[in-house]
């Protein structure tokens, strides 16, 4: 009954069309805020602060962004479908002390060891579906625990040291440079290319997004809906292991300081800042990378200007703030006109 | 009988427009006391906007209204309330989580008599409680825990407790808003039945509604809104369905384009024996090829747990289904779509839409996989697939980008329509398929049902709407406490028939029917 505050269907919708197109487009591709507001921040510092767009500048947040990006593309994948994975940060710290775990300790070749790696990740992503599926748990304590257990687990390993002496693969991933470019960086930007092209162009992300738009009527339309929660669980916890590789290379040795922990919040901000809706359903992929690469920009530029990094987390929590408050009036117009 | 004590309502050219458009345009209207007003249109009209101006939530760019000879201050709901306009929204305002009582008193709650000037702030439980029950009781409703959260309550229960909530406030008038939708024959006619008592008393009833026949039955006036304005104010003995439809629509309907066609003897498409499920069967029914079998039955009788069990939306727990000669299992909706069937259910904003995804997302899920290749999806075919459903549906829209949630009832429902018709099914299960669809529509979605199964479809579809059913079902089975007891070939039609049957007080029909004989 809604509809008949307007009259004639046709006509209102023209007129709001005619009004309202470029406010309408802007609310419904959120993207395009982002990306904007990326080139703003990265030509202001660049114009402030030379040193910013600089090679080595740019490398080192080349590294950053490959290893959030990819965390930040798993963990959308998952609020996609209307859930949540906080796990992420967590995983990706056990995976890096697994890989050098089963490489030096257990004195397996480093492919091996990215592979056991591997699959153990994608065994919890499993459960994680399951649980979220079959046991209809919810999906925030489902991970929660998972954060809880994966950080025990890191720490129980190492018992609070590094491990030392791990292969060559790992720095050959993690600190190559092809032309310049990160090694790290192209296979974020592979990863990404593949997310988009699994979400725009298959029908089985297609199908994703309808489970998180409503996931009763995907059942009744004849989607099986809880195979495509269950994928997406395992692909976010296989990136978080594939994105341990990275870290790994990076630093030269298995360490769990600082690692990971915290890390999913960064990821979880990264998706809504590229306005993935919490609720699920609604997200691209381009916003997912300007999220992460305007988080990088900000993280970043904030050393650059030499302000104390005890303030960095009050600027990111006022963006992410900002990029809420958007998501929330957003699902409000949406909602007023369902 | 115009004197200024007698009138209720009055409102003097009150319009509303948003930007350019006018939404409504009423020189006068009056409303006296004693008298039920129906107002009937179909979606768009005005309807909605006319009864939010008397609620106070819409404020009229111009003109004035009265209530009771008292000027109503615009944009004001409560001041509305405290003049005496009580509304029963079609989307209830309840609220979930508090209970039964709470909702009923909610705004207004009674204080302990003679207690102490810090006792006015204590909520008075029991004083609650009991009003809420004797208000409950004056209604009609029993069975109802009042301690107990209005989530807990299926939709027809929240839709009297919201009825008693307005009845609650003694207004000068209530508008009803299709109180009866969502509602079972039983509780529908007490609903009427109240707005007769209330009229009796004084008062003045402002009837929205859908059903027609509902409005012949109840009204003392018919007025027919089209694009805002009031186009024919006619008395109960004009005011025949053919005529009302001739005038919200502004054109004739040709009855004859749906008068379904006879069925042909054809092939057995669903046969379903003892099929058994939580709060359904045993049930045994034959659909053949190109026939159109209703499903009618009180709320609760099971209509639309046997579609879902059929559809393997719902677990079975007994019998067997054969669909197109081979025995079927469907252990997913999935099986069932992929074996050919397709299912409209009845809730559709719950049920069907991707409500804040676009009209292209919507009329494709049945189909994404069929018109994919090797599971990639082309955006041109994609388009074009789309293109196509909605031209042949007929659903007026903009652009195939905008958002479904943007279309109107009818619309939407043309669309969900669109996404099974385009998947090519054998079956077509539909529940409620034209709940909160304006007449125009309504008449558009039967010519599609009659198109459908002229081409060969077998439909299965329940509808709380007789008045429905009689028009394009060439068979009805009726249900009553999960059990078929009736099944009416089309010459033995009749409301009658049915809803004794649907009562469950036909004789030896069940088990049922003699337990309350």
């Amino acid at each position: 009954m809604k509809t008949s505050t307007a009259p004639a269907p046709s006509e209102a919708d023209a007129g709001a069309e005619a009004r309202g197109s470029l406010a309408r487009r802007l609310r419904e591709t959120p993207e395009v805020g982002v990306v904007a507001a990326c080139v703003v921040v990265f030509a202001a510092l660049a114009i402030d602060r030379s040193t910013f767009a600089d090679a080595v500048n740019l490398q080192g947040m080349g590294f950053d962004l490959a290893q959030y990006g990819l965390i930040a593309i798993g963990e959308s994948l998952v609020i996609l479908t209307g859930g949540i994975d906080l796990s992420v940060g967590a995983l990706l710290g056990t995976s890096v002390i697994l890989m050098s775990w089963f490489n030096v300790r257990a004195g397996l070749p480093p492919v091996v060891a990215v592979l056991a790696t591997l699959a153990i990740t994608g065994l919890v992503g499993l459960l994680h579906g399951l649980a979220v599926t079959r046991l209809k748990m919810a999906p925030f304590v489902v991970t929660l625990v998972t954060y809880t257990v994966a950080q025990g687990v890191t720490l129980a390993i190492t018992s609070g040291t590094s491990i030392t002496g791990i292969g060559g693969l790992f720095g050959d991933i993690g600190q190559t440079y092809v032309a310049q470019i990160p090694l790290p960086l192209i296979l974020f930007a592979v990863v990404a290319v593949a997310a988009w092209f699994f979400l725009e162009r298959t029908y089985v992300g297609r199908q994703v997004y309808a489970v998180g738009g409503n996931a009763e009527a995907a059942r009744l339309a004849g989607i099986r809906g809880d195979r495509r929660v269950v994928a997406m669980y395992v692909t976010s916890s296989l990136l978080s292991g594939f994105a341990g590789i990275m870290v790994l290379g990076r630093m030269g040795v298995g360490s769990a300081s600082g690692v990971g922990v915290g890390w999913e919040l960064s990821a979880i901000a990264a998706a809504v800042i590229g306005g993935v809706s919490l609720v699920g359903g609604q997200g691209r992929i381009v916003g997912i990378v300007a999220g992460t690469v305007l988080l990088e920009f900000i993280n970043n530029g904030l050393t650059i200007l030499q302000i104390n990094s005890d303030y960095t987390n009050i600027v990111l929590g006022c963006v992410l703030a900002l990029a809420i408050t958007a998501d929330r009036l957003r699902a409000r117009g949406i909602a007023r006109r369902g | 009988m115009d004197t200024a004590s007698d009138t209720a309502v009055l409102l003097t050219d009150v319009t509303k427009s948003y930007g350019p458009v006018k939404v409504l345009d009423i020189p006068r209207l009056e409303l006296a006391r004693g008298q039920i007003v129906a107002v009937v249109g179909e979606n768009g009209a005005g309807k909605s906007t006319l009864m939010g101006v008397l609620s106070g939530t819409v404020t009229p760019t111009t003109g004035s209204v009265e209530i009771a000879g008292t000027p109503l201050q615009p944009g004001r709901p409560d001041l509305s309330r405290d003049l005496g306009v009580a509304l029963v929204a079609q989307e209830f305002p309840l609220v979930g989580q508090l209970s039964v009582a709470e909702n009923l008193l909610l705004g207004r709650r009674p204080q302990r008599a003679g207690s102490r000037p810090l006792g006015r702030l204590v909520v008075d439980r029991a004083g609650i409680r009991a009003e809420a029950r004797a208000l409950l009781a004056e209604i009609g409703v029993t069975g109802v825990d009042v301690d107990r959260p209005v989530e807990n309550y299926p939709v027809p229960v929240r839709q009297m407790i919201e009825i008693a909530k307005a009845w609650g406030h003694r207004p000068v008038v209530l508008v009803l808003d299709e109180p009866t939708s969502s509602l079972g024959p039983v509780e529908a006619g007490r609903v009427l039945e109240l707005a007769r008592e209330h009229t009796r008393a004084g008062g003045a009833v402002l009837f929205i509604g859908h059903r027609l026949d509902e409005v012949r039955a109840i009204a003392d006036r018919v007025i027919v809104l089209r694009s805002g304005r009031p186009v024919a104010d006619l008395t109960p003995a004009e005011a025949t369905e053919e005529r009302m439809i001739r005038e919200m629509v502004g054109t004739d309907l040709a009855r004859a384009d749906l008068a379904p066609t006879s069925s042909a003897e054809r092939t057995t498409t669903l046969s379903v024996r003892a099929l058994t499920a939580e709060g359904l069967g045993p049930v045994d029914l034959r659909v053949r090829a190109g026939e159109i079998v209703g499903v009618a039955g009180l709320m609760g009788s099971g209509r639309s747990r046997l579609l879902h069990t059929v559809m393997g939306a719902q677990p079975r727990t007994g019998g067997t289904v054969e669909f197109d000669g081979r025995d079927f299992r469907p252990r997913h909706p999935a099986d069932a779509v992929e074996a050919g069937i397709g299912m409209v259910p009845e809730d559709r904003k719950a049920q069907s839409l991707l409500p804040a995804h676009s009209v292209r997302w919507n009329v494709t899920l049945t189909t994404l996989r069929r018109i994919s290749t090797r599971g990639v999806l082309r955006p041109r075919t994609d388009k074009e697939h789309a293109r196509r459903i909605v031209k042949d549906l007929g659903v007026r829209l903009h652009s195939q980008e905008q958002p479904i949630g943007d279309l109107s009832g009818g619309n939407q429902q043309k669309a969900v329509f669109g996404r099974w018709l385009a998947a090519g099914p054998k079956l077509l299960l539909l529940d409620e398929p034209t709940r909160g669809v304006d007449v125009g529509a309504k008449a558009e979605i039967y010519a599609l049902i009659d198109d459908a199964a002229e081409q060969g479809l077998a439909v299965l579809v329940a509808s709380s709407e007789l008045e429905e059913l009689l028009w394009i079902c060439h068979r009805i089975v009726v249900m009553a406490h999960g059990r078929v007891v009736a099944d009416l070939p089309r010459e033995r039609f009749g409301k009658e028939a049915i809803m004794t049957a649907a009562a469950g007080t036909r004789p030896g029909a069940s088990t049922q029917g003699k337990a309350s004989a």
